[in-house]
């Protein structure tokens, strides 16, 4: 029965992965990102536009799932590569620059929402119709956008903290180990407060779509 | 394995970063039981369907700010190096305006007791006869001849701190006449000291919206040898936002042979131009 779904293991559907690709110069790819951090830590601010250029994409989707807004996506977007820039004397030897960017996008994600008073609304699905689809088969684009406007008013719908555990869990570039140092928390709990996440999420989305059949 | 133990494990199998020996158990288990069958292919739909989700891509808005911000704090801590820079050598310099100038004046005061003493003589007698007249007209003519030479060459040839002293003396001037700012431009394109170039350069940053000011600059640019004085050049046309600097700026940038530092600025000038 169970081969009957689609293989648990999500190979190439990695949102990190994949725009990450798109967005990457083969010629910049053999210098890893940790060098190239730590260039920027040592004066070389050119070399920060390298890192822009793979990671922004993805940062940025991460953001717009965890904000349900493009606009506040990109305004902390920007803020975090401005606090890299401002902080880059903090860049630690044994770092991780993937894991330290998305220390810094929650940071300023938390800034964010501190400072707009308010929690992020779930996003209205109506709202998502404009929302890039890149489903290469047109035939059933139509129930594929509905369904990922579900999720996402799901995903709207979850704490921000279970949201973004959920979210950092799936970047197939973080080790738990770094999810974990990310939130703070220890990496069972980090485990355990994903998969919280994602029955909630299951829950939240599974009755969306029941809503909508009737 | 009972429910309970193989759904406790499920987080690990859908994380899919195990190895299969190390959910064996859990399949195994799942293969004989519908109702975790049904728990965890719920799960795994939800977590492909998240997986899939089109990723959002970033206005261009986002990249423009982020190279406009780069450019800016490049710029920043440019200036400051350069600033640093530049407090150095005015250090240098009124270190040797102190030292320069007492023994100058001392140096000109002996030359000119010696030189009096040698020619304020006593007038001739009038007994003396045409030809030797003429001789003693000659020899004066030829002598005042030489004065002016010795003035002149002394003139160009002051010491640096005196002409520094001349061109920072300006800097105290509200109004200074045109003849004050070609004598400015004259000492930023010839003076063969750095320093005074650099004053010059200082001084002239007031005057920055005279056109005459920025086409001096500007001429003066491409023959300037030292890196610093360029840097500073093309700081002050891109602070004066010359636009008719960008041809020069762009000649710089493709000049392979320049220096690097010099490019760099040329390259954030034309940004900011």
């Amino acid at each position: 029965m169970i081969a009957a779904y689609p293989d648990i293991r999500v190979e190439s559907s990695s949102l990190v992965v994949n725009s990450a690709s798109d967005a990457v110069d083969s010629a910049t790819e053999t210098v890893s990102d940790h060098d190239l951090m730590l260039a920027v830590r040592d004066g070389d601010l050119a070399a920060l536009g390298d890192l822009f250029e793979r990671h922004h994409g993805p940062l940025f989707g991460f953001l717009v799932k965890l904000t349900g807004h493009r606009n506040a996506a990109e305004d902390i977007a920007q803020t975090v590569f401005q606090r890299m820039l401002k902080y880059r004397h903090t860049y630690r030897d044994d770092g991780s620059f993937t894991a330290w960017m998305y220390h810094l996008g929650r940071r300023c994600a938390a800034d964010h929402f501190r400072k707009s008073n308010a929690a992020p609304a779930p996003t209205d699905p109506a709202n998502l119709q404009d929302h890039a689809d890149e489903t290469p088969h047109a035939g059933d684009r139509a129930a594929t956008r509905d369904d990922h406007a579900l999720l996402h008013f799901a995903l709207g719908r979850l704490d921000r903290d279970d949201r973004e555990v959920l979210l950092l869990s799936r970047f197939q570039e973080l080790s738990f180990a770094e999810v974990a140092a990310i939130l703070e928390c220890s990496v069972g709990a980090a485990k355990v407060r994903a998969h919280r996440a994602l029955r909630q999420l299951r829950d939240t989305y599974f009755k969306l779509q029941k809503e909508k059949l009737t | 394995m009972n429910c309970t133990e193989a759904q406790e494990r499920f987080a690990d199998v859908l994380d899919g970063r195990l190895p299969e020996a190390g959910t064996a158990e859990v399949r195994t288990h799942l293969a004989s039981c519908p109702d975790c069958q049904r728990e965890y292919s719920s799960l795994a739909q939800t977590l492909v369907e998240l997986d899939a989700l089109p990723a959002a891509k970033p206005g261009p808005a986002l990249r423009q700010n982020f190279y406009a911000m780069l450019e800016e704090e490049k710029n920043s801590a440019a200036s400051i190096a350069a600033a640093a820079a530049r407090h150095r050598h005015h250090t240098r310099a009124s270190v040797w305006r102190w030292i320069l100038a007492p023994a100058g004046a001392g140096v000109l005061a002996l030359g000119g007791f010696l030189l009096g003493s040698r020619y304020a003589q006593p007038v001739p007698g009038a007994g003396m006869d045409p030809a030797t007249k003429q001789e003693l007209a000659d020899l004066r003519a030829r002598v005042d001849s030489v004065g002016q030479m010795v003035g002149i060459s002394l003139l160009q040839q002051r010491s640096t701190s005196e002409r520094l002293q001349s061109v920072l003396a300006t800097l105290d001037q509200k109004n200074p006449d045109q003849k004050v700012i070609s004598d400015l431009i004259g000492s930023l394109a010839l003076d063969p000291s750095t320093n005074v170039r650099l004053s010059a350069l200082d001084a002239l940053y007031p005057h920055a919206g005279q056109p005459i000011v920025r086409s001096g600059v500007l001429a003066t640019l491409p023959r300037e040898q030292n890196p610093l004085v360029q840097v500073a050049m093309i700081d002050f046309l891109v602070a004066a936002r010359d636009r008719e600097a960008v041809p020069e700026l762009e000649r710089i940038v493709r000049n392979e042979t320049a220096d690097r530092v010099v490019r760099d600025a040329a390259q954030r000038g034309l940004a900011q131009l």
